[in-house]
């Protein structure tokens, strides 16, 4: 194949060059590393040198012509090649000696389009007068929300703009301004109004203003009714998405009940809390439940271990894990508060920590400390009424206990049919590391404790 | 355990309890062996881990900080000293060149994993040339990563993650909270980087801050409830990745925000976060977002004028109520 | 007080000049002479040297044309001329050795034992690239082959070059609690003795006494200024190095009869006693500074003088007057090398550009914000944490 040298690019911004000077013609020798011609590029003129050993057959650009890079400017024949092998090169057009001109050209004439600003609107505007007011992003969605022509109201921020405040004054729920507000006030605002803010427009008749702008038909107003909307995921939902996802999809859960007579433990609880009464101590069911969960660890320590991978860990300490529940206007979610080393806590610490780090849990968050190295972890839904339900395992954990309502059934006890409170425990289980029976014999040890709690207490 | 002890203390345990864990670990910076730290900080370190771990350089930050991104380039895990960040732009080449750009450079194949640290900030009438805060400076890079502990508790647990972190980490520390007291756990623990911290709860005006200028939002918060204006404080903890996610959440609830940054304010970290704060939160905003910064002056020495160019309580509070309506 | 003695040898023909070296009282050189004990190897690794050499300058050779055709963009430098530097050098390490470098840095990676093909696929831009195409021409990286760039600033690499080496003794010394056994090869050009960073990471590396041996290419040209014009004390860089208490040496760089040699008893001595030394190769770059350079800084007689010696001219003589190749077996390299880099480019021109998300990927290790690595970058997303 004849070799083709093309106009080289010999700076890093170089288009077009032009052959000063050729250094050889056709049917010389050439060999790698000669230089073939001069060529002058945008910055200098340069070398062009062969990377080829050959003859000249062809040379289609004559001095003094610009062409682009990557033109045929020589074609040579290897050894052994004849003339005809090579192709009659076409001669190379040349550069066009302004690229814009013809375009520009044609493009001219005639048209003189309108003067435009830098935003391409029109550059004089003419806006509306009734449109010409100043008013905060957050009060212009809340007048939106709340159906509100803003433009009936006197704004009270710097130039007459409308603020935040004006918008709640003039749905007459709001705060005062804030001058208003004395210095010190004990008594704040039943309702912040941040918190209004993410809930459902109330079904508010405001005082002033509205009647301006009447609601359209079809846009009916229902107290509660629902809207649609998208709200971006907090932190803490991704993270729950995130990690109860792979615990779900990675963990081979199944799942074993069981129905507790409660009736011990639940006067076990009444006659303690009459004795702490004015101690500031209450102990809950959760809180007997913890503990009796955790002393049913020592006869069954698989339920304390986690999956390694190539192993399984047991864990020396035992440290139970009790979900807690945020409030709404928290965000909502849940986190796992770690209650540790309950198998050698008095249930009164138990209780006392508990509902500190729930408190804590809703109103600053845990930190990291406070929710790791669970070694088993309790959710408990009896609060609701819940009769049983089950829960997803809380990683590294092995198993999960999900607590019902202690409810009022008959019952019959001693052979005789009467009224008993019983609950629904039902554990969910890891079976790489937990089998059925030993999840079944947990929960017989369970049973020991929470049907004679006395036990709990020591 | 938690025990009351100083942030010097508290950065002397996060790097001497990852050096026990791990022999990777060096450190290497100007007076950080024999004199025992030029603040203290690596104090007692040199006997324990002796002269090949601990290791006095000349005077020359180009070098060692060069030195340690090519240990770190063999697997090493280098803690740079720089007795002030203000000495780290006559290693600009190396510490934003060569430490941030490797991994991308060689498609992947050279981890820095790299600790950068030292004071940053006005020390006390220092005057200019040692009173950089180089957060806006440096947080312009891409590939490096920047932490700034506001108390001894950040300090051990945001060092320990920066140790570990497999990026190279700058750790902003400030000479003036260095004797700074609190609770620090005895054992290791990491603050993950790119999390910030709600300080204090409010519904009115959101504060942003880093570093040691939190502790002015916290004064200044103080003096704001008393007027009735409820202020949510919080620490970014980190500047580079920013938790942004934290602040839009905050902001959300009190439609307002201030950011506090002890660097200077053109193109800095308070014009970054005021930028992503109207970006995503255009629409709960009452006022635009306000920023407190160093003035636009060389750092003076003069007390009173380096305390006046300083981010501080008063000049916090002028611009919440600014940003309040209550001007 | 120093002392600075001049040694010189007797051996060799050919040699440019005289090999130097200097030393200081503190830490006599052991290998003055070495050069002298230091004996060729065996006729199969002087075919390899010639091989290796002529690969380079062939890679060379298509990286320019590559170049011109638009292939490769951003600037080139290339190593014709210095070839028997690299390839003479890098034959005295060891395995697990580590070599540095700044942005002229095809010669040493293909020495190293880089494959042509992705150190081609780099020129390119593409994702067979030994950067994935993001590093280019100045930043050749081959950690397997302990080849750690590739730097782009001038200078810059020194520091860095003694950190290899603190690493590689930290590693030996402090974790397996063993002896020295690695040496660092960073090599700079004679342009960065003027860089402060050369100076402060000279003097760290003997303070520290780091093995490092730190090779400046002295190819006369600081970019387009002649060494005489920029440098001080031009004529006799090895007082730089004494200055700093380290071993200096002047070595031949442009006959690999003369360079192997020197640097492998220079070499094998740092291992054992490790130190930072210093050589100044002498050598000539027959291109421009980079390809876009027309040379006007100085005349073709010079040129023409200098290509005269061309390194791989010279081990091909000294191949054939000692019997080890005939004409034709040298002939059937040089074809054999050329067809291999014909396939070497093919390849690479076929290879694809990185995709877009490539972009993303490795600017942090744990990737996250707009660094994520997917398709559509976060900031394009209704996302915070992206950057709008």
């Amino acid at each position: 194949m004849p070799i083709d040298i093309t106009m080289p690019r010999l700076s890093d911004t170089m288009e077009k060059g032009t052959i000063i000077k050729w250094h050889v013609a056709e049917g010389d020798e050439v060999s790698s590393g000669d230089v073939l011609a001069d060529v002058e590029t945008d910055k200098a003129t340069m070398e062009m040198q062969s990377f080829d050993d050959g003859t000249v057959h062809s040379l289609p650009v004559g001095e003094g012509q610009p062409v682009e890079v990557g033109t045929v400017v020589a074609v040579l024949l290897e050894e052994d090649e004849s003339p005809e092998d090579a192709t009659p090169s076409k001669p190379a057009e040349p550069a066009p000696a302004d690229a814009a001109t013809p375009a520009a050209k044609a493009a001219s004439p005639g048209t003189t389009p309108e003067p435009v600003s830098a935003d391409g609107s029109p550059s004089s505007s003419a806006r509306s007068s009734t449109g010409q007011f100043r008013i905060s992003p957050v009060a212009r969605r809340l007048a939106d929300d709340h159906g509100i022509d803003p433009t009936s109201l006197v704004g009270s921020g710097p130039s007459g703009r409308i603020v935040k405040r004006d918008i709640l004054a003039a749905i007459g729920t709001g705060e005062e301004t804030r001058s208003a507000v004395p210095p010190s006030a004990g008594t704040a605002p039943p309702a912040p109004a941040a918190q209004q803010i993410s809930q459902p427009p109330a079904p508010v008749v405001p005082a002033v203003s509205v009647s301006a702008t009447p609601v359209s038909s079809g846009q009916i107003t229902i107290p509660g009714a629902l809207q649609s909307h998208r709200e971006p995921l907090t932190g803490m939902r991704q993270t729950i998405a995130q990690r109860l996802v792979e615990s779900k999809q990675s963990i081979p859960h199944y799942q074993v009940s069981m129905t507790l007579d409660v009736d011990p433990l639940l006067s076990l609880r009444k006659s303690l809390n009459s004795q702490l009464a004015g101690t500031g101590s209450k102990i809950s069911v959760n809180d007997l439940i913890v503990r009796a969960c955790g002393l049913a660890m020592y006869a069954n320590p698989l339920m304390n271990a986690s999956w390694a991978g190539d192993a399984i860990e047991y864990h020396g300490d035992v440290n139970i894990g009790v979900a807690i529940s945020l409030p709404q206007e928290k965000g909502g979610g849940l986190v796992v508060a770690t209650i540790r080393n309950v198998d050698r806590k008095s249930i009164r610490i138990i209780s006392a920590e508990t509902r500190a780090l729930s408190e804590k849990a809703r109103s600053r968050g845990l930190t990291i400390d406070e929710m790791s190295e669970s070694t088993f972890t309790i959710s408990n839904l009896g609060m609701y009424g819940i009769t049983d339900f089950t829960a997803i395992i809380n990683p590294p954990n092995s198993a999960i206990l999900a607590v019902g309502a202690a409810l009022e059934k008959p019952v019959v006890r001693n052979g005789e049919l009467t009224v008993g409170r019983e609950m629904t425990v039902t554990l969910s289980n890891d079976h790489r590391v937990v089998d059925g029976a030993t999840a079944a014999q947990y929960l017989v040890s369970l049973r020991e404790f929470i049907e004679n709690p006395a036990q709990i207490l020591v | 355990m938690s025990r009351t002890i100083e942030f010097r203390d508290a950065l002397r345990e996060a790097m001497s309890g990852e050096m026990r864990d791990d022999a990777r670990i060096f450190l290497i910076g100007e007076e950080v062996a024999e004199y025992d730290g030029a603040y203290k900080v690596s104090r007692g370190m040199l006997e324990e881990f002796g002269p090949r771990r601990i290791i006095d350089t000349p005077i020359s930050e180009t070098g060692f900080a060069g030195l340690g991104i090519g240990a770190a380039m063999m697997g090493l895990r280098p803690i740079v000293e720089f007795m002030s960040w203000s000495f780290s732009l006559v290693a600009a080449d190396q510490i934003l060149n060569n430490a941030p750009k490797m991994l991308y450079m060689s498609g992947g194949q050279l981890r820095v994993p790299i600790v950068f640290r030292g004071n940053d900030g006005a020390g006390g009438q220092l005057g200019s040339t040692h009173s950089w805060c180089v957060e806006s400076l440096y947080a312009n890079v891409p590939g490096l990563k920047i932490v700034i502990p506001s108390d001894p508790y950040d300090a051990k647990g945001l060092l320990t993650a920066a140790i570990r972190d497999p990026d190279p980490v700058f750790c902003l520390e400030s000479e003036r909270m260095l004797s700074m007291t609190g609770g620090v756990p005895e054992e290791a623990y990491s603050i993950p980087i790119g999390q910030a911290v709600v300080r204090r709860e409010g519904t009115d005006c959101t504060v942003v801050s880093f570093g040691r200028p939190v502790h002015f939002c916290m004064e200044a918060a103080e003096e704001l409830a008393k007027e009735g204006i409820d202020c949510e404080v919080i620490d970014g903890r980190s500047i580079k990745p920013l938790d942004i996610d934290t602040i839009t959440a905050s902001v959300r609830k009190t439609n307002c925000c201030v950011v506090v940054d002890q660097s200077w304010s053109f193109a800095s970290i308070g014009s970054e976060v005021a930028a992503q704060v109207h970006r995503y939160c255009f629409d709960d905003l009452d006022n635009h977002v306000h920023r407190v910064h160093s003035d636009d002056v060389p750092a003076p020495y003069a007390h009173d004028l380096e305390a006046e160019m300083l981010p501080n309580a008063r000049k916090i509070c002028e611009a919440v109520r600014s940003a309040t309506y209550n001007a | 007080m120093l002392h600075i003695d001049f040694h010189h040898s007797a051996k060799k023909t050919r040699m440019l000049t005289d090999p130097t070296t200097v030393t200081s009282s503190s830490t006599p050189s052991t290998q003055a002479h070495a050069s002298e004990q230091v004996p060729l190897p065996g006729p199969d690794v002087l075919k390899k040297w010639l091989y290796d050499m002529k690969l380079i300058r062939e890679f060379e050779v298509r990286a320019m044309q590559a170049y011109q055709n638009k292939l490769a963009g951003g600037f080139l430098h290339v190593y014709n001329g210095q070839e028997a530097v690299a390839v003479g050098t890098i034959a005295a390490l060891q395995k697990g050795d580590p070599v540095i470098t700044a942005y002229r840095d095809h010669g040493h990676a293909l020495a190293r034992g880089m494959d042509p093909k992705v150190g081609m696929a780099e020129l390119f831009g593409r994702i067979d690239g030994c950067a994935k195409g993001k590093g280019g021409s100045m930043h050749f990286f081959d950690v397997p082959n302990h080849m750690y760039g590739g730097h782009g600033i001038v200078g810059a690499q020194t520091p860095v070059g003694a950190g290899l080496a603190f690493a590689t003794m930290y590693e030996d010394e402090v974790i397996n609690k063993g002896k020295n056994s690695h040496v660092t090869l960073c090599f700079l050009g004679d342009g960065a003795l003027n860089q402060g960073a050369f100076h402060e990471a000279a003097n760290l590396a003997k303070v520290m006494n780091l093995p490092v041996i730190y090779i400046v290419e002295n190819n006369r040209y600081a970019m387009g200024t002649a060494i005489e014009r920029c440098t001080s004390a031009a004529d006799s860089l090895l007082h730089k190095a004494v200055a700093y208490g380290m071993d200096a040496v002047k070595i031949n760089g442009m006959d690999i009869t003369e360079t192997y040699p020197a640097m492998k008893s220079l070499v094998d001595d740092i291992r054992a006693n490790p130190r930072p030394a210093f050589v100044d190769m002498d050598c000539y770059r027959f291109k421009g500074h980079s390809v876009s350079d027309p040379r006007k800084y100085r005349t073709s007689e010079e040129e023409l003088e200098n290509e005269a010696n061309c390194p791989i001219e010279n081990l091909s003589k000294f191949l054939l007057s000692s019997g080890v190749m005939e004409e034709a077996d040298i002939k059937a390299m040089t074809k054999e090398i050329r067809t291999e880099i014909r396939a070497v480019v093919k390849w690479a021109e076929e290879s694809p550009p990185p995709g877009i998300e490539e972009l993303y990927h490795d600017v942090y290790v744990e990737e996250w914000g707009p660094y994520t690595g997917t398709s559509l970058p976060n900031f394009m997303k209704d996302k915070p944490g992206g950057q709008a």
